[in-house]
């Protein structure tokens, strides 16, 4: 099923047409001429989860922020290669990127609910941007994306309560819900546990094995054994001797951690080098 | 928390939500993406529009300023411009050192009772502490004509002083104390806890605490909020106005009428020799490059401390 | 800001209890202390208590006249002060007006907008223009604007169909007026508004700008529906401290509205202040001049301590709404 050379760096498994969500080619981020990450080729398979990871440095968020288009924030940033989302490039093609992020969502590092709304309105925020103003809709959507974060039950009677009210984990939770009420196709999330202690975590980790029947998540951990536990593909980056994190090894979890193909990928998965 | 039981069912979204979400977004986009566009034009236009002016007056100001300081300027009292020699305005040499000396005085008067009563504030959580704070808070924000109301009341009347430097002051330093309580109180806050708290463990007594650690760690915080306060007593005309006297001699005694860069200003920005009113502008760029000379020391030092400290 | 500081206090009353325990022996610094808060405590309320007990006569025999008289008789009196009352809340609301419309764009812009190179200038230059002392920007409606006003725009005003009912005979106008006085001091608001409402916009998390882009929203979306409410107490300040400085600036008033105690709803016509009126008449006046003047002092404190009073009332709610449980 995979197929992998020894000198070919770029792992490519090979999927059935219609079973990437999104497929990313010769992918580089570089600011201000300097590049970031490059030769980012591979596919993410739809409902699976799958893990960038690597060392500090080796460009695993910078890639992720490409998915979603974040680096148009930034003045200087330039991404190049091909990023498509069954089928379309997200930057040459025709899709607005406003449009692009209700279909690609995001959750980030620290817990961020809007600090002025109520739990009910964080998790409509979304919605709303869209134009979606009918109650009927917004109420089940936020039910929904709720249940689907599992936190419908502790919030339901206090909805109209102030977001920052909740424990680190259920923000972060309230977050995932805000992201999924816009039912995107695809959902990143930057290191979404590292903020959190260690039993929110492992909720938020059961989360996403659920999730992914839904939703097809791309996670950036620095927490190799988190990968190896939740995620069913697997891509290793590496910072380079010129500072630019490049794509190792792609493939899926199980033969990242049993049997990768780059030696330092067995290095990294061995713990020699954080 | 029951959340994990909910975990083996996951919740789909119905096709009809689905495609509802997507037809309402889709519709309304090039409205709102039409809208951002309109808006944050304005926004920039605001800018613009603002801009305009501000740039202009400080254009100006330099512009019609910088003749004006010749040493002449800066060395001769003003003399009244005559039909036969229009342009004998003579200096402002006696506003010059009127300012100085009003902001001296001033200083000296505030400075200390501010700083001590900032650092009151700051290691205080009494009630007299929170009644101070407020009428401190309050004060900053007086219309600094009431300054000079109350100087006129207090040293002239009651006191009896006449027109004079000390009463300039007077108003100068009550305008002053707020701000400096102010900011002293936030620099003293602003020392990390641990700093007191590893004193207090070596076993210091809390009000050595205060003066031999606290203290000099906040000192930067307080000289900047006391400069910062000098700067703004600099230009005030309203409290100076109804008691210093003006005149047209280079006098500094404290009970002595005293002149001021401000009120020359203001004096002379009606008057009928176009010779004069052209003077006022160097006074004007005078004490806005003295504002900017202090706002920008403070800055820097404030600055270069923080690096040193961290 | 010093609302921010007083929840740390109770953690520095904790830690330094010395003010508050019986127990520890009071040394000099303790008395050093107190000794110059008891001046401070003096000298406030002496400056309160001395203009109020100067203005007393006015108030006893007086009082309705200074607040709904509309004309001031020198030297002999009546002295009415509705003429200041009314040019104050004219001339520092529509300065207010200006001053927020154009300074929040401004603001956004600075923060948003501007090139990453260009921000730190701009924002010392606005700080900078904040600190210019108010004579400046006197002298410059004066010399500058005013004529400027009068030669270009006036004329063109006066085309205006309904330039009459609102602004008065366009023969009378020839310089000082009150529209005027208020676009100046909106001119000399503007930037103490935008340097505080610039870096309360620039302390919104990036986090959360990011957030809301990331679910679809348009760049008006975030600045409106994100950045601005969570920067709404911040903003709220800046408008009190911009109206506190309208209402109180004396001398760009002075130079500029005219100094006539009418009653003026014809903005093109002059008219006075409050401040400004106490600081023109003062010089010539004697006696019971004198306490009419404080009496209209009082009127002048007693407004910025109300200003000064909402505002910390409406920032402190905030804070209660943003932790609502």
């Amino acid at each position: 099923m995979s197929e992998t050379q020894a000198t070919n760096q770029h792992a490519v498994i090979e999927r059935a047409p219609g079973h990437s969500a999104m497929q990313l080619k010769d992918v580089a981020v570089s600011f201000n001429g300097r590049v970031a990450v490059r030769d980012a080729t591979f596919d993410i398979a739809k409902n699976r989860v799958t893990s960038l990871i690597g060392p500090s440095g080796s460009g695993k968020t910078t890639l992720l922020r490409a998915l979603n288009r974040l680096h148009d924030l930034t003045p200087g940033a330039k991404v190049s290669g091909q990023i498509l989302l069954e089928g379309t490039d997200i930057y040459r093609g025709d899709v607005t990127v406003t449009e692009l992020r209700t279909r690609v969502g995001m959750v980030f590092q620290r817990p961020n609910p809007f600090p002025t709304m109520s739990i009910y309105d964080n998790v409509v925020s979304g919605l709303r941007f869209n134009g979606i103003k009918k109650k009927s809709l917004l109420d089940e959507a936020a039910e929904t994306s709720l249940r689907s974060a599992a936190l419908w039950e502790s919030v339901e009677s206090r909805l109209k309560v102030a977001a920052s009210n909740l424990s680190g984990g259920e923000q972060q939770r309230l977050c995932i819900a805000r992201a999924l009420a816009m039912d995107p196709e695809v959902l990143l999330m930057d290191e979404p546990t590292s903020a959190l202690d260690p039993i929110a975590t492992l909720r938020i980790e059961e989360l996403m094995t659920t999730l992914k029947e839904r939703v097809t998540i791309v996670i950036v951990t620095h927490n190799m054994q988190q990968a190896a536990r939740i995620s069913d593909d697997c891509a290793f980056l590496l910072m380079g001797e010129d500072r630019a994190g490049e794509l190792i090894e792609f493939d899926t979890t199980e033969k990242i951690f049993n049997n990768p193909n780059d030696p330092r990928t067995l290095d990294y998965t061995l713990g020699r080098f954080g | 928390m029951n959340d994990l039981t909910q975990l083996d069912e996951p919740v789909e979204i119905t096709q009809s939500m689905r495609e509802e979400i997507r037809r309402v977004s889709h519709s309304t986009r090039a409205r709102r993406l039409l809208i951002s566009r309109f808006m944050t034009t304005l926004c920039a236009i605001s800018l613009a529009i603002a801009a305009v002016p501000l740039v202009l007056l400080l254009w100006q100001l330099i512009q019609r300023g910088a003749p004006q300081l010749t040493g002449t300027f800066f060395t001769k009292v003003p003399s009244t411009p005559t039909l036969i020699a229009p342009n004998a305005t003579g200096g402002l040499s006696n506003a010059i050192i009127g300012s100085i000396a009003l902001n001296v005085y001033a200083a000296i008067l505030a400075i200390p009772v501010g700083v001590l009563v900032g650092v009151y504030l700051a290691e205080s959580a009494s009630k007299f502490a929170s009644s101070l704070r407020i009428i401190a808070q309050t004060m900053a924000g007086a219309p600094s004509i009431l300054m000079g109301l109350f100087a006129f009341s207090f040293v002239l009347q009651d006191l009896h002083v006449g027109f004079s430097a000390i009463a300039g002051s007077f108003a100068l330093a009550v305008l002053m104390l707020p701000v400096i309580v102010i900011s002293t109180e936030i620099a003293v806050l602003n020392v990390p806890n641990t700093l007191r708290e590893a004193g207090l463990a070596l076993g210091a007594k809390p009000h050595k605490v205060s003066l031999r650690i606290v203290l000099p760690s906040a000192l930067t915080g307080i000289v900047t909020g006391s400069i910062l306060a000098i700067s703004r007593a600099i230009g005030e005309t309203a409290p100076v106005l109804l008691v210093i006297g003006g005149g047209y001699l280079n006098s500094w005694q404290p009970f002595n009428p005293v002149s001021a860069l401000p009120l020359s200003i203001y004096e002379n920005a009606k008057s009928e020799w176009p010779s004069q009113r052209a003077q006022v502008w160097g006074a004007a760029l005078l004490l806005v490059a003295f504002v900017f000379i202090l706002s920008l020391t403070a800055r820097i030092w404030a600055s270069r401390k923080q690096k040193v400290s961290n | 800001m010093i609302e921010e500081t007083v929840s740390d206090l109770a953690i520095h009353g904790q830690v330094v209890e010395e003010f508050g325990s019986s127990t520890t022996s009071r040394t000099w610094y303790h008395y050093v202390l107190l000794a110059a808060c008891v001046v401070f405590a003096a000298v406030s309320v002496g400056f309160v208590g001395s203009i109020v007990q100067k203005s007393w006569p006015t108030w006893i025999h007086h009082a309705g006249t200074v607040i709904t008289g509309s004309g001031w008789q020198s030297p002999t009196g009546p002295f009415g002060g509705l003429a200041m009352i009314v040019g104050t809340l004219e001339t520092s609301i529509i300065a207010l007006v200006l001053a927020v419309l154009i300074g929040l764009g401004t603001a956004i812009s600075i923060v948003f907008f501007l090139p990453r190179s260009l921000r730190n200038i701009v924002a010392t230059l606005v700080e900078l223009l904040a600190a210019v002392p108010s004579i400046v920007y006197g002298l410059w409606g004066y010399l500058v604007l005013a004529p400027w006003m009068f030669k270009t725009v006036d004329p063109w005003f006066n085309s205006w169909p309904f330039a009459r009912t609102l602004f008065g005979d366009p023969s009378q106008q020839y310089g000082p007026s009150l529209l005027l006085a208020a676009i100046v001091l909106g001119v000399m608001i503007l930037p103490t508004f935008v340097a505080i409402s610039r870096e309360v916009i620039a302390v919104v998390p990036q986090d959360l700008i990011e957030a809301s882009l990331s679910l679809g929203a348009t760049r008006w979306q975030v600045i409106r529906k994100v950045v601005l409410p969570t920067s709404r107490i911040g903003l709220f300040g800046a408008t009190f401290l911009a109206l506190a400085r309208a209402t109180g600036e004396t001398v760009a008033v002075a130079l500029i509205a005219g100094g006539v105690a009418k009653v003026q709803f014809h903005l093109l016509d002059p008219g006075t202040s409050i401040a400004s009126w106490i600081a023109t008449e003062f010089g010539e006046a004697q006696g019971n001049e004198i306490s009419a003047l404080m009496a209209l002092g009082v009127l002048l404190m007693l407004l910025s301590f109300s200003l000064s009073l909402v505002s910390r009332w409406l920032v402190s709610r905030q804070r209660k709404v943003l932790a609502k449980v």
